[in-house]
C-alpha cells in the first residue's frame, strides 16, 4: 500500500493499483498558497492530506513521486493550470529575491570589485608615475612614488608640482588641456585607492562576522578570498585541507596535473608572511601545517562551532615557528 | 520550389538556419532577427546559442522526430535564461497557449531565474523552477504526468548518471529524452573529449529503460558537446 499525492489531492492506493481513500485540498487556493505547499513539497515534506492519510493507514508507505506512476491520476484543470503557473514564478521570485540574503554571493561581489579595483589602480598608478617621470626628468621616483599622484592633484601646473615635490622645473612644460590629462589620471589614481580601502573595509567587517576563526588565522582579506574562490563557505569547509593550500594557484595547479612541478606562490595561504617570509626549504612544511588549520577554521565556521581566541591563534604561529626552528639548514642536495 | 522544410506546426528550417513561429509578435527574446511571411511572424533560431536548435541542424535522421508535437507536456533540465525555452514554447504553446501545451524549464541559477521569470510573464505555458535539476523530486511537483519530451544541458559533472535518473521518474514511456553532454564538465581524464563521450554514451546505454536513437556530434556549432538522442522503452 503508498500513499501517492501531489499540491491537489492525496490516494492511498492498494496493492492491485485501486484507490483504497482519496483526500482532496478543499479550503481556498490562492496562487501564494500553493506556492507555499509546492515549496514544502520540493523539500521532500509531505502534503497536509497526505499527512492525514498516513495517519489513517499507518502501513501504507509514502511515496513522493508516485503520482506520476498513477496513469489515472487527475489532470490539471484549466483553473488549476493557472493557479500552478502563478505559484511558480511566484516561487521563482521568491528564491531570486532569497539569493540576496546569501553571504556569499555577497562576499563574492564584494572581493571581485576588489580585485578588479586593484588591477585598475596598478594600471593606472603606473602611467600616473611614468607619466611625471618623463616631464620631471630630475625626480626620484622610489622614493617619491607614493606622494606624486597626490602632488599633481593638488597642483595648478608641473611647476608647481615640481616644487611642491621639491625637484627641478620641467624642461618642456605642457599645453593646458595635456597637463588637465595628467591631473585626471592622477586625481583617478586617487579615487581609486581610496575607493579599494572602502571596500577592503567592508569585506574586512564581513569576514570578521562570517569566518571568525578563518579571519582570525588568514586574516579577513585571506579568509574572504578563500570562501569565494572555493564557492562558498559550505564548499570550503567540504575542501580538504591539500585544496585549501593550493585555492588561488588555479592556473599551476592545472599545470601540475599535466607534469610541470607544483604550484609555489599565488595560492592565498602562500601569500601569507609566516610561509613567504620563511626560508624556502620550510615554506611547503609551514604551508602544509597552516592549510591544515585553515581546514579546521573554516570548518568551525560554516558549522556553528566556538570561534578560535587569540591565544588559540598564538598556539599554532608559535608551533609554526617551532617547525622553522627544527629545520635551521637547507636540506643536503641529493 | 520550396524556400523552405517545414519540421512541424511551428518550427520551419531554411537555408540560412532554423525558424519559429513568434508567439509573442513584435517581440524578441535575445535580439534575435524576426521576419513576416504572411499573416504569421518567424524568429530566426540561433544554432550556434542554442543546442536544440544545433542538434536540429547537425542530425542525420529526419529533425521533425526530435521536435516535441505541439501541445505536449516537456521538461526542460538546464534552462537556463530561457531563449531556446522560448523558441520550444513558440511550437509547442503557440500565441497564448492555444496548444495546451506546458514547458517545465528548470534551472539552479537565481541570476539565469530572474530573466527567465521575466520572459514567461509573456508566454503562457512555461513554468519556471528555481531547483537543482539533479534531484528529480523538485521537478516531480509541478507534473501530474510524466512528460512527453525531456532535455537536458546541465554543465555538471555525471550528467549521464543525472539524465539516467531524472528520465526514468520523469519522462512517459515511448517518451525522447535528450542529452547535451559537455565535455569540460566532467573531471579531467586521460583520452580527452571522446574518452568522456564514449564513457557518458555507454554509460545510458547500460540504462534499462533507455533506448539510444542517435549520437549527434555538435562540433562547429557547440564545440565540445554531443548529444544524444534516446527513446525510453
Amino acid at each position: 500500500m503508498r500513499v501517492v499525492y501531489d499540491w491537489r489531492l492525496s490516494r492511498v492506493i492498494g496493492p492491485d493499483l485501486n484507490v483504497i481513500d482519496e483526500l482532496l485540498w478543499t479550503s481556498t487556493r490562492s496562487s501564494r498558497a500553493v506556492a507555499d505547499r509546492l515549496e514544502g513539497l520540493q523539500r521532500g515534506r509531505m502534503s497536509p492530506e497526505a499527512r492525514i492519510l498516513t495517519a489513517r493507514f499507518p502501513e501504507a508507505i509514502p511515496d513522493s513521486m508516485g503520482h506520476l506512476d498513477d496513469s489515472d491520476w487527475p489532470a490539471l484543470t484549466g483553473e488549476e493550470q493557472q493557479l500552478l503557473e502563478s505559484a511558480a514564478a511566484i516561487l521563482a521570485r521568491r528564491g531570486v529575491a532569497d539569493a540576496a540574503g546569501n553571504i556569499d554571493r555577497r562576499l563574492d561581489m564584494l572581493v571581485s570589485s576588489q580585485s578588479e579595483l586593484r588591477s585598475a589602480w596598478t594600471t593606472v598608478e603606473a602611467r600616473c608615475i611614468e607619466w611625471a617621470g618623463l616631464l620631471l626628468p630630475t625626480l626620484d621616483l622610489d622614493k617619491e612614488r607614493e606622494r606624486i599622484p597626490v602632488a599633481i592633484a593638488e597642483s595648478h601646473d608641473l611647476a608647481g608640482t615640481a616644487d611642491l615635490l621639491g625637484t627641478d622645473s620641467p624642461p618642456h612644460a605642457p599645453s593646458g588641456p595635456e597637463w588637465r590629462a595628467i591631473q585626471e589620471t592622477a586625481r583617478r589614481c586617487i579615487d581609486i585607492s581610496n575607493s579599494l580601502k572602502s571596500s577592503e573595509e567592508a569585506i574586512r567587517s564581513v569576514a570578521r562576522e562570517y569566518l571568525p576563526s578563518l579571519s582570525r588565522l588568514v586574516g579577513p582579506l585571506g579568509a574572504a578570498k578563500l570562501c569565494v574562490m572555493a564557492g562558498g563557505r559550505e564548499r570550503l569547509a567540504r575542501m580538504p585541507s591539500g585544496s585549501i593550500q593550493v585555492l588561488g594557484a588555479h592556473a599551476a595547479m592545472a599545470a601540475h596535473r599535466r607534469g610541470a612541478p607544483p604550484p609555489k606562490h599565488g595560492s592565498v595561504i602562500f601569500s601569507m608572511p609566516q610561509v613567504s617570509k620563511s626560508p624556502r626549504w620550510v615554506r611547503g612544511k609551514i604551508a602544509r601545517f597552516l592549510a591544515g588549520k585553515a581546514s579546521i577554521a573554516s570548518r568551525l565556521d560554516h558549522f556553528d562551532g566556538d570561534p578560535w581566541s587569540e591565544s588559540d591563534i598564538e598556539e599554532i604561529h608559535r608551533h609554526s615557528e617551532s617547525i622553522k626552528q627544527k629545520f635551521p639548514t637547507p636540506p643536503k642536495r641529493k | 520550389m520550396a524556400r523552405y522544410v517545414s519540421l512541424g506546426w511551428g518550427i520551419r528550417k531554411e537555408r540560412g538556419g532554423l525558424w519559429t513561429r513568434n508567439a509573442v509578435r513584435g517581440t524578441s527574446v535575445r535580439g534575435e532577427r524576426r521576419k513576416r511571411d504572411g499573416r504569421v511572424e518567424w524568429r530566426k533560431w540561433d544554432s550556434h546559442r542554442s543546442k536544440v536548435a544545433a542538434m536540429l541542424m547537425r542530425t542525420k535522421s529526419d529533425p521533425s522526430t526530435l521536435i516535441p508535437e505541439p501541445g505536449s507536456l516537456c521538461v526542460y533540465l538546464g534552462a537556463s535564461s530561457g531563449s531556446t525555452v522560448s523558441h520550444l514554447h513558440d511550437h509547442i504553446c503557440g500565441a497564448g497557449n492555444h496548444h495546451d501545451g506546458k514547458i517545465i524549464a528548470v534551472d539552479i541559477s537565481s541570476r539565469m531565474m530572474r530573466d527567465l521569470v521575466i520572459m514567461c510573464e509573456t508566454r503562457p505555458g512555461i513554468i519556471p523552477v528555481l531547483a537543482d535539476a539533479r534531484h528529480p523530486l523538485s521537478v516531480a511537483q509541478y507534473l501530474q504526468r510524466k512528460s512527453d519530451w525531456l532535455f537536458q544541458d546541465l554543465s555538471m559533472p555525471d550528467q549521464a548518471k543525472s539524465f539516467i535518473e531524472s528520465t526514468s521518474k520523469l519522462l512517459t514511456e515511448g517518451g525522447l529524452g535528450i542529452i547535451s553532454i559537455k565535455a569540460a564538465s566532467e573531471r579531467w581524464a586521460p583520452g580527452g573529449d571522446e574518452q568522456h563521450f564514449d564513457e557518458s554514451e555507454s554509460l545510458i546505454n547500460s540504462a534499462s529503460h533507455l533506448q539510444i536513437i542517435e549520437r549527434i556530434d555538435l562540433r562547429g556549432l557547440e564545440d565540445q558537446h554531443i548529444a544524444i538522442v534516446t527513446r525510453k522503452v
